[in-house]
């Protein structure tokens, strides 16, 4: 008991940190669910952050409260975007994308009453444990009824074959729009997240950083089943305190080589449907 | 006017170095179709094998600047075919691509930190001309002019090879269709690793001539260049080697008169706004061809 | 008589001295002590510098027994790569190993605020090594050993005022630190009222690398004075082109370009150009700070930076207060007495008040690299 105790002590900011980049995985993951590569998440997660945080500092208001205006702030900015972006070809995109997360540094830093500019914010409400895995639990949920439903089977479609798809009724760009207000939605609440988990925001912390993050979550756990992203980020999250563990010089190389050999071997994830399908299907046959 | 006029100067220097890097980008950038995040290590590569020829051998400038065309040139190859040859091979698509390219940028960037020491290094100031030249009333740095007269020269020879060889012609069909190139009697594999080496020797040339510029010879050398190269490519056109030297040109120039008419603080932000401008409203760019996919 | 007086004068001495040995002192053990490491990163070159200053600092302590009889400390080294996620975890793991009873951390503000309520939850000492947002001390937990901009700027913005009599001053400024924003809000605030007219701010990041431009802009205005304001890297990069542009008016700068392997890079360029520096290998002649330098020459094979000053003094820190501990040393103990200290003991810079946990500089030196390489007290020519 006093092993386990001395365990969550140690690790359970790992864990804690691992919830919210499962949020953002999510967030990557809505878009890639439909074809889409954006990193558009971390503009999202921004505006979802620093609101929650001038929400808390200037108002008081309490985490619950805040979380469904994280939430619409995140949607509503991922409905300016895909209605900008989303006519683009794929690869224009996610550069616009990331020229989105670019600009939004500069912004961040030029506006201090919103930001707090180069001095940052300081966020005085934390979040606990509890609250944030309830969160990843609802985001999950939501993600496994999405799944299930008829969104889900037009999102598979679209991303399988768009052309295929629109003969077949669905509108793939009603679909990526829909799946951008998702993507736009957890963001924030990703965001809001983070905003309450470090307590204190500048403008370096929505930024590449993160984009990287998530995509590379998303990545490793699979973007073929809403489980993978949340996987992956656990996994993505550990990755540099279990590197220094072993390797401490070396961490950095040493997290490049898993990344990369996780792209040679396993390119479609941890979590593959298909491939779990087809062993399953070797196992039978 | 004499400050309109350096600062056009100094915009065109600058601007010299954006297109060299974005033309060693474009060529790789329309086969990975994405963002090859590890292209900057490229230039900072060359910048340090030629530091390290000049500080431990004394090698004149010109041959360790060479050699270091070179080693940008190699590496490239080296990751090409270590990181996204496989993917080739399985035609995995974009997302695996970039994981990949970020996978090399951070192995990268960690090798150079330890080989530097964490430190930032210079060319030590009697390897290259140090001298202004007088242009009418306006002074300039030599290497300004180099920078830009290397530019030309290599955006010339590049764009000859590529629309007036059979090598050229070879690297076009490859770029477009690797099977049917293959069916045609083309050597796609030859081919590809020749686009690698030219896209790493061009952005190495980019790297060496901008550790010169900066003073700074780091991993974060290829990082400054990284972006702003991406952005020439969009801006330009990624499929036309005149379109990426323009565009980087009229870049450079826009940041510095940005900076300097404007505000220093909205610098970068502009470039990155410009660039978003053109994905949105002309994603071939200023120059690039309109291209049909068909399903 | 004389005899019972003199007994019990013998007595009353052998009273005092049994008491004295009976003093306070810390039980014999070996003591953790938490470092957040950035030798990784952006900030990588400077983080070697501050973790290797700590490292001298406990060989020294241990070898000296300075804590006390018995008594040794232990570096637990937790990278962070100046990441605040990163360093986040890296403190927690830090406070729940309970063998750690302090910590240090921290080069950038936004870090060092992140980690604070982290180490106020664990109840864990954190002495701030290198940041300088204003307010981040909150004794008894979190101290800071680094002086707050504002006294050496202003010393020598004011000495330079007088030297020169600038009558326009260009100043380059990182926009993304705040701790560079805050060093020349008050060099330009003694600026403005010598009656030198700020006549631009070019504003830089942390990542530019070209400042051909910025140098061009700032010497179109023909100032008399350029006030460089910046990380290291720019700062190096901005004096050079200001000097390869042929400026042949005055630049100033920050102590941001003063370790060696800056004039390594720079060279020549660099003289001539003063900074303000609380401790300097070549200058800082205290007994303390020569002792520094040489051992830290010996078991590194260099000479020290300020950033080693500021992570070797760190650790001193931390161990005065370990010191002042009787018995078992716990780290609500060990806070308490980090945070009632008025002065740093043992330090390089000739003294180092300590006033409500936060240090306050009292000796800056203004210092300038000479042609050749070597680092002295700037004097107006």
């Amino acid at each position: 008991m006093r092993a386990l105790a001395d365990l969550w002590a140690a690790y359970g900011v790992t864990l804690v940190f691992g919830a919210v980049n499962a949020v953002f995985a999510l967030s990557a993951y809505a878009v890639l669910a439909v074809g889409v590569l954006s990193f558009a998440t971390v503009v999202f997660a921004g505006i979802g952050g620093f609101l929650s945080a001038q929400l808390a500092g200037a108002f008081g208001w309490p985490f619950l409260a805040i979380l469904p205006f994280a939430a619409l702030a995140g949607a509503l900015a991922a409905a300016a975007v895909a209605g900008a972006f989303l006519r683009l070809e794929s690869h224009w995109m996610a550069l616009a994308s990331l020229a989105l997360v670019l600009i939004g540094r500069v912004v961040a830093l030029n506006a201090p009453a919103l930001t707090g500019g180069v001095n940052g914010l300081i966020v005085p409400l934390r979040a606990t444990p509890w609250e944030l895995a309830g969160l990843l639990g609802l985001c999950a949920l939501a993600f496994w009824r999405l799944d299930g439903s008829a969104y889900g089977l037009a999102a598979r479609a679209v991303r399988e074959d768009a052309a295929v798809a629109s003969t077949m009724g669905v509108s793939p760009y009603r679909l990526r729009f829909a799946a951008t207000l998702i993507s736009g939605a957890v963001g924030g609440l990703g965001g809001a997240a983070l905003a309450f988990t470090l307590q204190f925001l500048s403008p370096d912390t929505y930024f590449i950083g993160l984009a990287f993050t998530m995509i590379a979550s998303t990545v490793l756990g699979g973007a073929f089943h809403w489980s993978g992203p949340i996987a992956g980020a656990f996994v993505f999250t550990a990755l540099p305190a279990a590197m220094q563990a072993v390797v401490p010089q070396f961490e950095d190389v040493a997290k490049g080589l898993v990344l990369l050999a996780i792209m040679i071997y396993l390119p479609r994830g941890l979590i593959d449907p298909r491939r779990a399908a087809l062993r399953r299907a070797r196992a039978h046959g | 006017m004499l400050l309109f006029a350096a600062q056009l100067v100094n915009g065109l220097s600058l601007g010299s170095l954006y297109a060299l890097f974005g033309i060693g980008f474009g060529l790789v950038f329309a086969t990975l179709g994405v963002l090859n995040a590890a292209h900057g290590a490229y230039a900072s590569a060359a910048a340090l094998a030629a530091y390290f020829l000049i500080d431990r051998f004394g090698t004149p400038f010109a041959v360790a600047g060479l050699a270091g065309v070179a080693v940008g040139g190699v590496l490239a190859v080296v990751v090409d075919q270590i990181g996204f040859q496989p993917l080739r091979n399985r035609r995995s698509g974009m997302l695996a691509a970039l994981i990949t390219s970020i996978a090399f940028w951070i192995i990268l960037d960690s090798l150079f930190g330890v080989a530097t020491d964490q430190q930032s290094l210079a060319f030590p100031a009697s390897s290259y001309p140090q001298a202004m030249l007088a242009l009418g009333p306006l002074k300039v740095p030599t290497m300004q002019l180099v920078n830009f007269a290397l530019l030309i020269a290599v955006a010339t020879g590049v764009h000859l090879l590529i629309e007036a060889t059979r090598l050229g012609a070879a690297m076009r069909a490859v770029g477009c269709n690797d099977v049917a190139a293959a069916l045609g009697g083309v050597n796609a594999r030859m081919i590809v690793l020749v686009k690698a080496f030219l896209a790493g020797a061009t952005s190495g040339l980019a790297g060496v001539l901008a550790g010169i510029a900066t003073s700074n010879v780091s991993a974060s050398l290829g990082e400054g260049l990284l972006l702003k190269g991406f952005a020439a490519v969009v801006v330009g056109g990624f499929d036309d080697v005149r379109g990426t030297a323009l565009a980087g040109l009229l870049l450079g120039v826009v940041e510095v008169f940005v900076a300097q008419y404007l505000s220093t603080s909205f610098r970068d932000g502009f470039t990155y706004l410009i660039l978003l401008v053109f994905l949105v409203v002309r994603p071939r760019g200023l120059f690039g061809r309109d291209s049909v996919v068909r399903a | 008589m004389a005899g019972a007086v003199r007994g019990g004068f013998l007595l009353a001495f052998a009273v005092a001295t049994g008491l004295g040995a009976a003093e306070a002192a810390p039980a014999p053990g070996e003591y953790s002590v938490g470092f957040i490491t950035e030798t990784t990163g952006p900030l990588a070159a400077a983080g070697v510098s501050f973790y290797r200053g700590a490292q001298l600092a406990v060989e020294e302590i241990n070898q000296a027994s300075y804590v006390g009889a018995g008594v040794t400390l232990k570096l637990a080294a937790k990278e962070s790569g100046s990441d605040a996620a990163r360093a986040v975890q890296a403190l927690t793991q830090l406070g729940a190993d309970r063998s750690v009873l302090a910590a240090t951390c921290c080069i950038l503000s936004p870090v060092a605020a992140a980690l604070k309520p982290v180490t106020l939850n664990a109840k864990l000492p954190l002495v701030i090594h290198g940041a300088t947002l204003p307010g981040l001390p909150n004794p008894p937990y979190v101290t800071s050993i680094v002086g707050l901009p504002g006294p050496q700027e202003v010393k020598m913005a004011q000495a330079l005022a007088e030297a020169w009599k600038p009558k326009s001053v260009v100043y380059f400024v990182n926009a993304d630190n705040e701790g560079f924003q805050n060093r020349f809000k008050a060099a330009r605030k003694v600026m403005e009222a010598a009656g030198a007219k700020t006549a631009d701010v070019i504003s830089i990041l942390s990542s530019d690398t070209d400042f051909t431009a910025g140098a061009t802009q700032a010497i179109a205005v023909n100032p008399d004075l350029v006030m460089v304001w910046t990380t290291q890297t720019p700062a190096a990069g901005i004096i050079a082109a200001l000097r390869a542009r042929e400026y042949a008016g005055h630049i100033s700068a920050s102590d941001a370009i003063s370790p060696a392997p800056v004039y390594k890079k720079i060279g020549a360029a660099l003289a001539g150009t003063p900074f303000p520096i609380l401790f300097s290998p070549e200058i800082s002649k205290t007994p303390e700070a020569q002792a520094f330098v040489a051992g830290f020459a010996k078991k590194f094979g260099e000479a020290p930076d300020t950033y080693c000053a500021e992570g070797y003094t760190a650790i001193y820190f931390i161990a005065q207060g370990l010191k002042a501990l009787d018995g078992a040393p716990t780290r609500e103990a060990l806070a308490d007495a980090l945070g009632k200290a008025t002065s740093i003991e043992h330090n390089v810079y000739g003294g180092v008040p300590m006033n409500n946990g936060q240090a306050e500089v009292s000796n800056s030196i203004i210092a300038q690299w000479t042609r050749d390489g070597k680092v002295v007290r700037w004097e107006k020519p």
